[in-house]
């Protein structure tokens, strides 16, 4: 099979443009901040002695407001896609995407209890009330992806088939009870609802953000690990266990890695479909289906579109923003139509 | 340089609103609350507002400022680059993180109540007027608007002594397709009975409505609030839609009004009494025309 691009200069291709899409990141918003300013605060959180006289605007927006959104971009991106590729590997089906064994619906159902409900028992405790809503998604991806999990299991052997199947009853199921949450909604906890399943990185903040991070750096540096187990299995369950794959334990370690990452990431900035997807797909038409460059390469490349995205988000109708689940659909969809035809020709 | 100069105008702003005196009062307002920037406005600080939300539609002209978007999903640099010293909202405002982020840049936040009652908007006027240094004028504001409303009241309840409350349904639609029925516990409510009609709905919320047990209901007078269309296109869109509709007394008789929308989100508005006023007028006809005859 013949690539588009040498997995070497897709590694430094994409790198570039996910140090560019960060610093765009950094340095572009609807306050428009001098970019020597910009420069300046940068080097001083980086603990450079430099006179800070003028500086404290650039430095509140960059530190509070413009770093935390862009780490968040990067990790959620960046896991987003991750995993993707890693269900893409398990259901050995391109249109699998990380919905598919339950984690997104799930997460939906968690945030729905969580904002119809939060409005309907009124009075949460100080302490956790700002964090419910997180804990909900991420709690309801687990659990729905562990139900999931444990349904596709029979005789200690995880039938992927029927794993599928199960994800999407459950995922059915999850979806009305969401629905019966949105008939219980008033017009204010709708709009938040609807707003949260369109995703948003805005109102980053560290508290938030660390939980997530620590997440995606761990799938991060897991899944790649096991990319060649992931193109053994591409030949079949049977084969790969030949060839000496312990499956029953990749499939295990896939499906947890998905759902802690997918339920971080969608607990941290609501849902964002099309990343999951499509990302993989794009990173395989550039360099073929080889996970040892399928994997590090989508983590670039979610983090990158991600961003990228973002960037439009929040300056298209600045002083406004949009959400960023519009946003992804918005640019990928069309780019990668694009390859794919290329592709065809 | 216009930006360093902002730069230092922030942090003067932060230094000024921690200083107990607060001698300088805020220049650059942004308001997140229809009502809101409605009673900014009233009280004639229009010119003051640098940006509103999506709710903020009256009058006509806010609509020329900047949009920052939905009261809650503010953007916090958004808001930070039209260079604020005050952002306004109701509770609804949010989320939460990006207000501490607005309050860590130096801008104060004044939360105001959207509970749609008389002691709330006193205190909500009277907060704005200490903020907008008009405090007077709030006062003044204030008592008229309770005025009015203890008029209307007065009005409602003679009405009342000669003629039956009648039934009300307030359908809130967009150009005429599947309505809501506003039930209990909603603004809607709370403004058909101020304007002496009995909401027929029982339920909670605005939820929809099966138009068989809506026409089962024989409402006297239907209200309607279109969010796309208005006047009789809303009315023509409305009966259109739903068939039904037309079999019910009000139809019937003729007794469709029309509310706009806008009233029914963020608390107590300046337009609100004349509102009532007409509301009333429908809903007891023939007290009315005895009033304008008496004039």
């Amino acid at each position: 099979m013949s690539t588009l691009v040498k997995p070497r200069s897709l590694f430094i291709g994409l790198g570039l443009l996910c140090v560019l899409a960060t610093w765009l990141s950094l340095a572009l918003g609807p306050v428009s901040l001098p970019l020597l300013d910009t420069l300046r605060a940068a080097l001083r959180m980086l603990g450079l002695p430099i006179a800070g006289d003028g500086l404290e605007q650039a430095e509140l927006i960059l530190g509070q407001i413009r770093l935390p959104r862009t780490l968040l971009g990067l990790a959620v991106g960046g896991v987003l896609a991750l995993s993707g590729v890693a269900m893409q590997g398990l259901f050995r089906n391109p249109l699998a995407d990380p919905g598919l064994v339950g984690v997104s619906s799930g997460a939906a159902l968690g945030a729905a209890i969580a904002i119809v409900g939060g409005s309907l028992f009124g009075g949460l405790p100080e302490a956790i009330g700002p964090y419910l809503l997180s804990i909900c998604a991420f709690l309801g991806g687990l659990g729905v992806t562990a139900l999931v999990y444990r349904l596709g299991r029979r005789n200690g052997q995880t039938n992927v088939a029927t794993m599928l199947l199960a994800g999407i009853a459950l995922t059915a199921l999850a979806g009305s009870a969401v629905g019966l949450f949105t008939y219980l909604a008033d017009d204010a906890t709708l709009r938040t609802l609807t707003f949260w399943n369109l995703g948003s990185l805005n109102g980053a903040s560290y508290a938030r953000l660390w939980p997530l991070l620590l997440v995606t750096t761990v799938v991060a540096l897991w899944l790649p690990r096991r990319a060649k187990a992931l193109n053994a299995l591409l030949l079949g369950e049977s084969e790969a266990s030949h060839l000496g794959i312990n499956v029953e334990r990749l499939k295990r370690e896939l499906v947890f890695c998905t759902a802690l990452g997918v339920g971080a990431a969608v607990a941290a900035a609501g849902m964002i479909g099309f990343v999951g997807l499509v990302v993989p797909h794009l990173v395989r038409l550039l360099a073929g289906p080889d996970h040892r460059v399928l994997l590090p390469a989508s983590i670039l490349a979610g983090a990158s579109l991600l961003l990228l995205a973002d960037l439009v988000a929040r300056l298209a109708l600045a002083p406004a923003e949009l959400p960023i689940g519009i946003v992804t659909a918005f640019i990928g969809a069309p780019f990668f139509l694009f390859l794919l035809l290329r592709g065809r020709a | 340089m216009r930006l360093s100069t902002s730069a230092i105008a922030l942090c003067v702003g932060l230094l000024v609103t921690h200083g107990a005196a607060a001698a300088e009062l805020p220049q650059r307002w942004v308001s997140a609350g229809g009502a809101l920037s409605e009673w900014v406005s009233a009280l004639g600080a229009q010119g003051k507002l640098v940006g509103v939300d999506t709710t903020s539609q009256h009058p006509e002209s806010l609509k020329a400022l900047p949009s920052i978007g939905y009261q809650r999903q503010l953007s916090a640099e958004g808001i930070l680059s039209l260079r604020p010293q005050i952002l306004i909202g109701t509770e609804e405002m949010g989320p939460p993180p990006v207000l501490s982020q607005i309050r860590s840049a130096g801008v104060q936040v004044e939360l105001f109540s959207a509970q749609p009652d008389l002691p709330t908007l006193q205190n909500n006027l009277l907060h704005l007027g200490r903020l907008l240094g008009s405090e007077a004028q709030a006062t003044a504001l204030f008592d008229g608007y309770q005025q009015q409303l203890a008029q209307q009241q007065a009005w409602v309840s003679q009405a009342q002594t000669r003629a039956k409350a009648p039934g009300v349904l307030l359908l809130l639609g967009h150009a005429g397709g599947k309505p809501l029925i506003a039930g209990k516990d909603t603004a809607a409510d709370w403004l058909l009975q101020q304007a002496g009609g009995r909401n027929l709905a029982t339920h909670t919320g605005y939820k929809p409505f099966s138009v068989e047990s809506l026409a089962g209901l024989m409402p006297d007078v239907l209200v309607f609030s279109d969010r796309a269309l208005t006047g009789d296109a809303a009315r023509e869109a409305l009966f259109k839609q739903n068939p039904i509709l037309a079999s019910t007394p009000a139809a019937k008789a003729g007794r469709v009004l029309e509310l706009d929308p806008t009233l029914l989100v963020g608390g107590l508005g300046p337009r609100l009494p004349q509102s009532l006023v007409k509301l009333s007028a429908g809903f007891y006809p023939a007290e009315s025309a005895k009033a304008t005859a008496a004039q």
